[in-house]
């Protein structure tokens, strides 16, 4: 709990709060621009068109966030040499931990925020049908788990690495791969790390070809996909951390 | 008793020994100067002290407990240090950098004014540290070391990048220490002179072997004085040197004689006179601290 505490308050003047709300704000305006294009028709799903577009978004927008997230919370530690203070007061893998842990509560105050605003956005819209808040959260939720394991990731290249631009290309790699992934057979998909955003969505499309008309379902993850997130969550956390303690300083 | 004790201590890398069965011995209450020339594996032998690099081979006891997993960090609460450069976040206060290090040792916040005070850096403490000058920095670090009232401070080459004024300011703070709050302080350098101002225990450390471990006296013990004599033909006077059983030898165009009498220097240079040959100088040398740490290390007494 103290190295947790003391990592907020090592973040004070990093600007964490304007990350998050730059991510917000992308967001904010791509889902608007996207509704202000559709017709009443389309609208008539708005729910679901909704949770379909954020999946997306969030494959684009959240790998490089949360990428920028970990590097700013981890860059102050090469910057300052800190670490070979700090190994002397706590053992590196608690240090590992509590860096882990302030990310996953940055990242789920994110997420709860949008949850709120984009509700919120929903219900301004007077989108039809009965508010789904339920599956909002399992929204929330899975987005969290997604990010928690790509952040483990960054973290782990944020830590290991004094050059931050390491971690930054992966990010930015990440967020096309994310969006690229979205084309690709849902096999190849999970071999993407950072496609687990759009595999895990609750809403799939149908498009007709011949009548050009798309609509939206409710779906609900494969089991499948929710173990192959928990392993490669593992897998980075494991050799993120094992790097990490290892690295003399 | 000893303080720190490491025995048969080795650190490689690749295929290179940093440090060779190192068997340090540092004494409670003294100020311990670990001298060596640039590279010479001074911090890392500090850095396994404390255990942040691994050593290859080796045991290493501080105050009196062997440093293992198990027991590193609770002997590290009595332990403070500044390796190298100093730690810092740039974009906190000094106040809240040393607020970290005051969490993370369960220490009385009051510590952090003290601390501050001792250092001189009061007046500085709310200006975030990334505009701290690099004096100023190194105070922090060492404010930072201090904070626990640590029994050890562990200091690598804490004079680094300071004005003169800083270093005098610094090495008097570091002789202080011991009395005020009696801490034993291990300094490393590369530089002799500074040792030789600030440590009553010396160690010479030359490419990762330990050549010289013993008091600062017995440093300037090894320190002999000596005769050094030039005439017109060396070679002669010495067969004359030797002729009278004086040990002499030539170096530098001089003959070395050991200090002699001054009835005998005095024979000398009559009987060299009566041999017709000239005594162009007769002089007194004494052999300075760097003569020995060059004659120790094979290397320049400044690097």
């Amino acid at each position: 709990m103290k190295l947790l505490k003391l990592e907020f308050f090592k973040c004070r003047r990093r600007k964490i709060l304007l990350v998050c709300a730059a991510v917000l704000a992308a967001e904010l305006l791509w889902i608007v621009s996207t509704f202000l294009r559709q017709d009443a028709e389309d609208l008539r799903q708005g729910w679901m068109l909704l949770l379909y577009n954020l999946a997306m978004v969030d494959a684009i927008i959240m790998p490089i966030s949360v990428a920028t997230i970990a590097s700013r919370n981890c860059e102050l530690e090469h910057k300052g040499t800190t670490l070979k203070l700090l190994e002397t007061m706590a053992a590196p893998g608690a240090l590992y931990a509590a860096k882990l842990a302030w990310g996953a509560l940055v990242l789920a105050a994110l997420l709860m925020v949008r949850w709120a605003l984009f509700m919120g956005v929903g219900i301004l819209w007077q989108f039809p049908g009965e508010v789904p808040w339920g599956r909002f959260g399992i929204f929330t939720l899975i987005s969290w788990a997604v990010s928690m394991m790509v952040y483990a990731l960054q973290q782990g290249l944020s830590l290991r690495f004094a050059n931050q631009a390491v971690a930054l290309v992966c990010g930015i790699s990440g967020s096309f791969l994310g969006i690229l992934s979205l084309l690709f057979p849902p096999a190849l998909t999970r071999c993407v790390p950072w496609g687990y955003y759009g595999l895990l969505s609750l809403v799939g499309m149908n498009w007709d070809p011949d009548t050009r008309f798309t609509w939206f379902y409710w779906e609900w993850p494969v089991p499948t996909d929710l173990v192959l997130l928990c392993l490669w969550a593992a897998l980075f956390l494991v050799v993120g951390r094992a790097l990490f303690v290892r690295k003399e300083v | 008793m000893n303080i720190i004790e490491t025995h048969d201590l080795c650190k490689q890398y690749g295929n290179a020994l940093r440090v060779a069965h190192l068997d340090l011995n540092v004494p409670e209450g003294s100020v311990y100067g670990f001298l060596g020339p640039n590279g010479a594996g001074k911090s890392t032998t500090l850095k396994m002290i404390l255990g942040l690099v691994r050593p290859t081979a080796g045991d290493i006891r501080v105050l009196g407990k062997k440093m293992d997993g198990g027991s590193r960090l609770a002997v590290l609460r009595q332990v403070g240090s500044l390796i190298e450069s100093p730690s810092y976040y740039g974009h906190l206060t000094g106040e809240e950098n040393l607020r970290i290090v005051q969490t993370l040792r369960g220490v009385p916040e009051k510590n952090i004014r003290e601390v501050l005070q001792i250092v001189r850096l009061d007046g500085q403490r709310g200006k975030r540290v990334a505009h701290y000058s690099l004096g100023m920095k190194q105070r922090l670090g060492l404010a930072a070391a201090l904070l626990g009232y640590p029994k050890l401070l562990i200091l690598d080459e804490p004079t680094n990048g300071l004005d003169p004024a800083g270093i005098q300011e610094m090495r008097e703070l570091i002789c202080s220490l011991p009395e005020r709050f009696g801490m034993t302080v291990v300094v490393s350098s590369h530089l002799l002179s500074e040792i030789d101002q600030m440590a009553d225990h010396v160690a010479i450390i030359r490419e990762g072997e330990l050549v010289f471990q013993d008091t600062l006296e017995a440093l300037h013990g090894r320190s002999r004085h000596h005769l050094a004599l030039r005439t017109t033909n060396n070679a002669v006077a010495r067969a004359i040197l030797q002729e009278k059983s004086v040990p002499c030898q030539e170096e530098g165009g001089y003959l070395i004689l050991p200090i002699l009498s001054d009835e005998i220097a005095a024979q000398l240079t009559r009987l060299l006179g009566a041999r017709n040959l000239g005594v162009i100088r007769l002089e007194e040398r004494q052999k300075s601290l760097e003569d020995i740490f060059l004659e120790l290390t094979g290397k320049a007494a400044s690097l």
